[in-house]
């Protein structure tokens, strides 16, 4: 029964009724005390670990919506326009130009010995090549020739292709799929749009549907989790009941002394739009949640309800997008969500709702009040995840009804100035992922990265929250910004909330797990526009260290 | 190839209820002429949930949570683990099916999803949406829907206007005028509980009589057919197809050619594709030509009998191909 006492120049607990101390003691994992050295001592015979003394230790970040996937990508050439950072530390460049990507490309083709294997690699965006002509089998032909590639775009909605993958797949300029992308001469230009067209080239399609489910993304997803000081993540689209075959895998992983993570999975009852009987699989789901461990839980489902803005293919009301063409659509029949929501709501199973688009959001706000006038839960914490359109009258209603929100506050950086010019116009823009007006309204809400959507990083999406500052230099909504304190509670106690977890962890309290991350400046302090670039050292997981990439252990 | 036919349609217009009338169906038969004809049609249907369908127990051969196979060579599996995934387990069976009906969830994008049917190894059929009389118009401006059923009810070849039993005449004519504009003329059959000829979703018997046995089944359709041992050509055949109004819900012929090739037209509402079924250098089968030699021309179409042309139609063959035999 050691205790460790761990040294801090700061430490910031996110506890209002302990809010700070230098020092924190730990026992079996769990925190004793946080304050002065003499008001731990009492605990009994410590040894002092005094090698965060010029550190700042926060409550361990905790990401509410993130995905398996994030892993997943990094097992995959990376051909994005922004650098990304890398689970050995290291970082990827930024592609920023065609002749980049080719020869990106060639230098990963020149390493694979056999000449057929498909290169598959991820991450392009044409949306940051406006003036270019759309990337197409053309260009990476000058790759190869011969050998099959498939890149697959960021968002990903889309893929180019070269002529040898459609050769090998036997796709032609016969086939009438209308997501293949043609030249004007009606030939095929490579590119391949929605699932139906992706599918058409099986032999690179198939290698990115299932990187996913292997041990080394779920490895990765550990490692940059740690390394962004993250120590609770979620994988909001889990796996565990469509394919219970993975779980296994899942439990030995996680359960490893240098699995650095807790894993909260949110586990999709069925495929997105599609039924299911729910009231079995939330019978599936309360087995599923005895088999619980230390570091993989199930706090609950989820739900996805629409798609992306980007897309326009979130639900969004009158006056309706900006620019571009409205598919904006719905993956539920309206009057069925209650039955979909109903079967866990009565099992006492917390649901987060993909909402991108307000109506979207609207339909999840009117069902859950349906709901709840039918089975009184009063503690759901039921939460619309990504919410980024919410309206002052449904922060209202959420606040009445005890829903939480999770904005995608990463959106503000990546996809800000689109939003502006192009999606949804100068005023929804501004008032896109509204925290300061939730936290005026009383609505809980946690931020977040969607990871693999945009990379994991809780200093990053707290500092989107807190300058709301956009690629062209614009701020998006100046009176939608929140403090860094606010920022650093959304990513912390506020997450946990929303997952059940916060009587266990999202704070530094007597009795909670001692999950930290170890900072090198205090982000309550420094210059708001730096938040992001703050060091991080790594985590301590209930009270064990484990460094980010490149730190040495001490 | 295997044909495939998306079945759209909103929460409650009847879709359970046309799919339960084509299990209960014995008589899918293929009728295109060459190998495999007249066989009974192995169907599998995807569908959302098992629940609501009718399966006469003693038709079931097995099952599993995923699948139904029944002793009519049917198939139904539902469509929990994604759409890709099922047809993906339907075309690694064997036997393969050989048309597969997706029943698309109420708010599905039909067009998206029928875009498989290009895909390899099967060829789309049609877009059949099912339409409620009574409720069509509201849901095509309900907030939440009003965009998806419009895209749907645009996307359709044919549209199933079921319910009509339930709307006054008056209101049918108006309903009528309604669907016409906003879909620019997608040819509607009306029915009631989706008693429809099956013929209208699969491939029409143009040998032997069954098209007006079924006609006759359904008195508020009717059915029309040429036939000459004289061959004809590809450009008279697309003219004809040009030809075609939205009083013909379904068409379908086989002509031979000048120069001996086989040439089909499929005809879906308002999808029309003529194709060509087999060349003069591949029928060269002493059966083969005996069968050309016994088609020349085979028309038929079906259409609503209040307001089938079927002057038109006789007027057009007599002028494109000549008098029937």
């Amino acid at each position: 029964m050691s205790i460790i006492i761990y040294q801090a120049k700061k430490i910031i607990t996110m506890n209002p009724s302990n809010p700070e101390g230098t020092h924190v003691a730990v026992r079996d994992g769990l925190i004793l005390g946080v304050g002065f050295l003499a008001e731990l001592v009492g605990w009994g015979e410590y040894s002092l670990d005094t090698s965060f003394a010029d550190h700042i230790i926060v409550p361990g970040f905790v990401e509410a919506h993130a995905h398996v996937m994030a892993g997943g990508m990094m097992l995959l050439p990376y051909m994005g326009y922004f650098e990304r950072k890398l689970p050995n530390g290291e970082t990827a460049p930024g592609i920023k130009s065609y002749d980049e990507l080719v020869k990106a490309l060639k230098s990963i083709a020149a390493d694979l010995s056999d000449p057929d294997e498909p290169l598959v690699a991820v991450g392009f965006d044409p949306i940051y090549f406006p003036d270019q002509p759309r990337l197409s089998r053309h260009d990476l032909d000058k790759v190869s020739s011969t050998r099959p590639i498939y890149l697959h775009h960021a968002s990903g909605h889309l893929a180019t292709v070269n002529t040898a993958m459609l050769e090998t797949n036997g796709v032609t300029k016969d086939m009438k799929v209308e997501g293949l992308g043609r030249q004007a001469d009606g030939e095929l230009d490579g590119e391949l749009r929605e699932p139906a067209a992706m599918a058409c080239c099986k032999t690179g399609n198939r290698i990115v549907q299932r990187i996913n489910q292997t041990e080394q993304a779920l490895r990765d997803f550990g490692a940059l989790a740690c390394n962004a000081g993250i120590t609770t993540c979620t994988d909001l689209g889990g796996a565990s009941i469509l394919a219970p075959q993975l779980l296994d895998m899942w439990q030995e992983v996680t359960a490893e002394a240098s699995f650095p993570l807790r894993v909260a999975q949110y586990n999709v009852p069925a495929m997105p739009g599609a039924a299911a009987a729910f009231d079995e699989v939330a019978d599936q789901f309360v087995a599923l949640r005895k088999q619980e461990s230390e570091k993989l839980r199930f706090p609950g489902i989820k739900f996805i309800l629409d798609g992306s803005i980007q897309g326009f293919s979130a639900l969004i009301d009158e006056p309706g997008y900006y620019s571009g063409e409205d598919h904006g659509q719905l993956l539920t029949v309206p009057e069925q969500f209650a039955d979909w929501l109903r079967p866990f709501h009565r099992a006492s199973i917390n649901v987060h709702m993909h909402c991108n688009g307000n109506l979207t959001q609207q339909l999840a706000i009117d069902t859950v009040e349906k709901i709840l006038r039918e089975d009184p839960w009063l503690d759901h914490r039921h939460t619309i995840t990504h919410a980024q359109l919410t309206t002052q009258a449904q922060l209202r209603k959420m606040a009445t009804l005890g829903l939480c929100a999770n904005f995608f506050t990463n959106h503000l950086w990546y996809w800000g100035d689109q939003h502006y010019d192009i999606t949804v116009g100068p005023e929804r823009a501004n008032s896109l992922e509204p925290c300061a007006s939730a936290l005026r309204e009383g609505v809980s809400f946690s931020i977040h990265s969607d990871a693999g959507v945009t990379p994991l990083g809780s200093l990053h999406t707290m500092w989107c929250a807190v300058n709301r500052l956009t690629p062209s230099g614009r701020i998006l909504g100046e009176i939608e910004k929140i403090s860094p304190y606010e920022a650093l509670k959304a990513v912390t106690i506020s997450g946990a909330y929303q997952l059940h977890l916060d009587d266990e962890i999202g704070s530094l309290e007597a009795g909670k797990k001692a999950d930290f991350a170890v900072l090198q400046e205090d982000p309550l302090s420094i210059d708001p526009m730096n938040i992001r670039d703050i060091e991080v050292w790594g985590t301590v997981l209930a009270g064990t260290k484990h460094p980010a990439a490149g730190q040495s252990s001490r | 190839m295997i044909g495939f036919t998306v079945l759209g349609g909103y929460l409650g217009v009847g879709k359970t209820t046309l799919l339960n009338n084509i299990l209960r169906d014995n008589g899918l038969r293929n009728t295109l002429p060459g190998e495999g004809y007249g066989k009974s049609r192995r169907i599998a249907l995807l569908i959302n949930d098992f629940g609501d369908i009718n399966i006469d127990a003693k038709l079931i051969e097995s099952q599993t949570d995923n699948q139904i196979n029944l002793a009519n060579g049917c198939v139904c599996c539902t469509l929990t683990d994604g759409f890709t995934n099922a047809v993906e387990t339907l075309l690694e069976a064997s036997p393969k099916p050989d048309h597969i009906i997706v029943e698309a969830s109420g708010v599905a994008d039909v067009n998206n999803l029928s875009q498989y049917g290009h895909s390899e190894e099967l060829k789309l059929a049609s877009i059949i949406v099912v339409a409620d009389a009574e409720t069509v118009r509201r849901k095509a401006s309900d907030k939440y829907v009003a965009k998806t059923i419009q895209r749907q009810l645009k996307a359709a070849d044919l549209i199933l206007l079921n319910k009509v039993d339930l709307i006054e005449t008056s209101e049918a004519a108006d309903l009528g005028a309604w669907l016409n504009e906003l879909t620019a003329g997608v040819p509607v059959a009306s029915c009631v509980k989706c008693d429809v000829p099956m013929s209208l979703i699969f491939d029409l018997e143009s040998h032997g009589n069954n098209i007006s046995d079924e006609a006759h089944a359904h008195e508020q359709y009717s059915s029309w057919s040429f036939s000459t041992t004289k061959t004809g050509t590809r450009a008279a055949l697309e003219t004809f197809m040009q030809g075609l109004g939205s009083d013909v819900l379904r068409c379908k012929g086989v002509i031979v050619d000048d120069v001996g090739n086989r040439l089909t037209l499929q005809v879906v509402g308002s999808r029309k594709e003529i194709e060509l079924q087999a060349s003069e250098a591949t029928t060269n089968s002493a059966a083969d030509k005996a069968v050309d030699r016994a088609i020349g021309i085979e028309l038929v179409a079906i259409g609503m009998s209040n307001a089938f042309d079927t002057a038109k139609l006789d007027s057009m063959v007599k002028s494109l191909f000549g008098d029937a035999d």
